[in-house]
């Protein structure tokens, strides 16, 4: 797992749920530990957008269930550019 | 029993400064900000004006807006926040979280019940609208056009496909939030939420004299007893990649052509003024208040409104009525509304685009109404035109030169049109009583009559 990459995950959800990052566990999930509601989590999609500057699906990003899942999802997409 | 009003509290994001001191500091210096425009629009369209008045970089964060606001804001909801945050918190509020985690506050030592936000704005979210219009026309075709220049074109069709790609840049996505980005009324809604106010929220949406007309009917609401405190004025954005908002003002031929030297060409109410000069846009938010109310809490109070009249030409889209006689209808029942006669009045400040037009036919009304000896200047003069802002810009202006028995020069005024008495030098004056007033594309006029506080 790309350790930066992960920082800067819980960093930008840190920053749309207004929560501090040691409050952002990698198991917690958005919806329920987090209280992401469903425009949070579109805002994510957006903010994720422009920090990793990749194209992303939004109905996938919008769906991933946990802080964990996002930063596999990330991972993966950064490996997929770098390896293109 | 009518209540008197009085302005609290004010805030400023315009393109000669942030901030109302800032702001204020630099009309009195006569400062304007003049620039080419931004080079990549000339790649769309051969223009006749080619200088604009553009805002400084601002980072959204300093005007107390959050990331994960500004990606759901269109930047004219971004300049309004930031002008209203100032004028609540200039105004002597102090703020409380509404609920933990939220960006949203609590105004403490108000109803909210009985605040009411009141802004106007021309074209609202044009820009989210054009920067995600042209990401759904151009995206498909774009990544099509692509792929084929890279894999199937003649290598001699290269340049010319690579130089239509360059043509057909669009941002990174579709926003999601495009709709409540767009929408006119987001600037007002977004204020509303941010204070958690309750009471009337609207929009008005009458192109250059929005903000004028939005000052005047929050104080009428709050003078007749529906409120105890609104926030009025308006905010403007006007830029788009492509030009294209400019394109507009630029094939109607009213921006400013002659720019032989652009620090001068911006010229209200001069011979040789040749249009306005279009601006990238800015916000300026009054806090209104029940003198009542403001007394109570020891709040300093800015000046105080005493009148307001709006009426409608009923002629023409785009042209002011010849004659001027429903504006000289609107400032003299502005006059009456105020309960005072056309020699009360110690100061206008004027719509003043520097259009042949509306000067020729303002100075007229001026004249008419108020003979040779008021003091007349325009704060477009400084600014350029921001169109449903500036008539906030211009009330401001109005409160800040009562406040403070000064006011700005008419800029750039080397050869005035006729003798009014145009401000040419900064100085200390008696300023009682002064008149803001606005016109607008499809023809609204309004105005609103201040006077000292003492």
């Amino acid at each position: 797992m790309n350790v930066n990459a992960q920082q800067r995950v819980i960093k930008v959800i840190a920053d749309i749920l207004n929560r501090k990052e040691s409050e952002i566990d990698l198991e917690a999930t958005l919806r329920d530990d987090l209280q992401a509601s469903s425009l949070d989590r579109m805002t994510l999609y957006i903010a994720l957008e422009d920090e990793f500057q990749r194209s992303m699906p939004a109905e996938e990003v919008t769906e991933l269930r946990t802080v964990k899942a996002i930063v596999d999802f990330i991972d993966k997409k950064l490996q997929e550019t770098s390896s293109a | 029993m009518n209540r008197r009003v009085v302005i609290t509290g004010a805030g400023v994001v315009s393109p000669i400064g942030i901030g109302v001191n800032e702001f204020w500091q630099n009309c009195l210096k006569g400062k304007t900000a003049i620039a080419p425009i931004p080079a990549q629009w000339e790649r769309y369209a051969d223009l006749r004006s080619r200088i604009w008045s553009p805002l400084p970089d601002i980072d959204p964060e300093s005007l107390g807006v959050a990331r994960a606001e500004r990606l759901q804001l269109d930047p004219v909801t971004v300049l309004a926040l930031g002008a209203a945050r100032e004028a609540v918190e200039h105004a002597g509020f102090a703020l409380k979280p509404a609920e933990e985690r939220s960006r949203n506050f609590i105004v403490s030592g108000t109803d909210a019940s009985r605040a009411g936000v009141y802004l106007g704005t021309g074209i609202g979210g044009a820009y989210t609208f054009l920067h995600n219009h042209t990401y759904h026309l151009q995206q498909r075709a774009r990544s099509l056009l692509t792929s084929y220049s890279s894999k199937h074109a003649p290598q001699t069709d290269r340049e010319t496909l690579e130089s239509v790609l360059a043509l057909m840049s669009h941002g990174p996505r579709y926003n999601p939030f495009v709709v409540s980005m767009l929408m006119p009324n987001a600037a007002s809604a977004a204020v509303g939420i941010k204070f958690s106010f309750t009471g009337p929220n609207l929009t008005y949406c009458v192109a250059c004299a929005s903000g004028t007309v939005a000052v005047g009917h929050g104080y009428k609401d709050i003078r007749e007893g529906r409120l105890d405190i609104a926030v009025t004025g308006g905010s403007e954005y006007l830029y788009d990649e492509h030009g294209h908002i400019f394109r507009g003002f630029d094939a109607a031929k009213t921006l400013v052509h002659d720019y032989t030297d652009p620090e001068t060409a911006n010229r209200p109410f001069d011979e040789n003024r040749s249009g306005f000069l279009f601006s990238q846009g800015g916000a300026a938010v009054l806090v209104l208040e029940d003198l009542e109310h403001a007394r109570r809490r020891g709040a300093t109070i800015m000046a105080e409104l005493i009148g307001f009249a709006e009426t409608f030409d009923a002629h023409s889209m785009m042209s002011l009525a010849p004659g001027g006689k429903q504006i000289e209808r609107m400032v003299r029942a502005a006059l009456t509304d105020a309960g005072l006669a056309p020699g009360d009045v110690d100061y206008v400040n004027a719509h003043g685009t520097g259009t042949k037009n509306n000067d020729e036919t303002e100075a007229d009304v001026i004249g008419r109404i108020f003979g040779k000896s008021v003091r007349v200047n325009s704060t477009k003069s400084l600014l350029g035109h921001t169109v449903g802002a500036s008539g906030a810009f211009e009330s401001l202006v109005t409160a800040l030169s009562l406040r403070d028995g000064t006011t700005h020069v008419c800029k750039n005024l080397d050869k005035p049109m006729c003798d009014l008495n145009f401000v040419r030098h900064v100085e200390q004056c008696d300023l009682r009583v002064g008149l803001s007033q606005s016109f607008a594309f499809g023809g609204h006029n309004a105005a609103v009559v201040m006077r000292k506080f003492s």
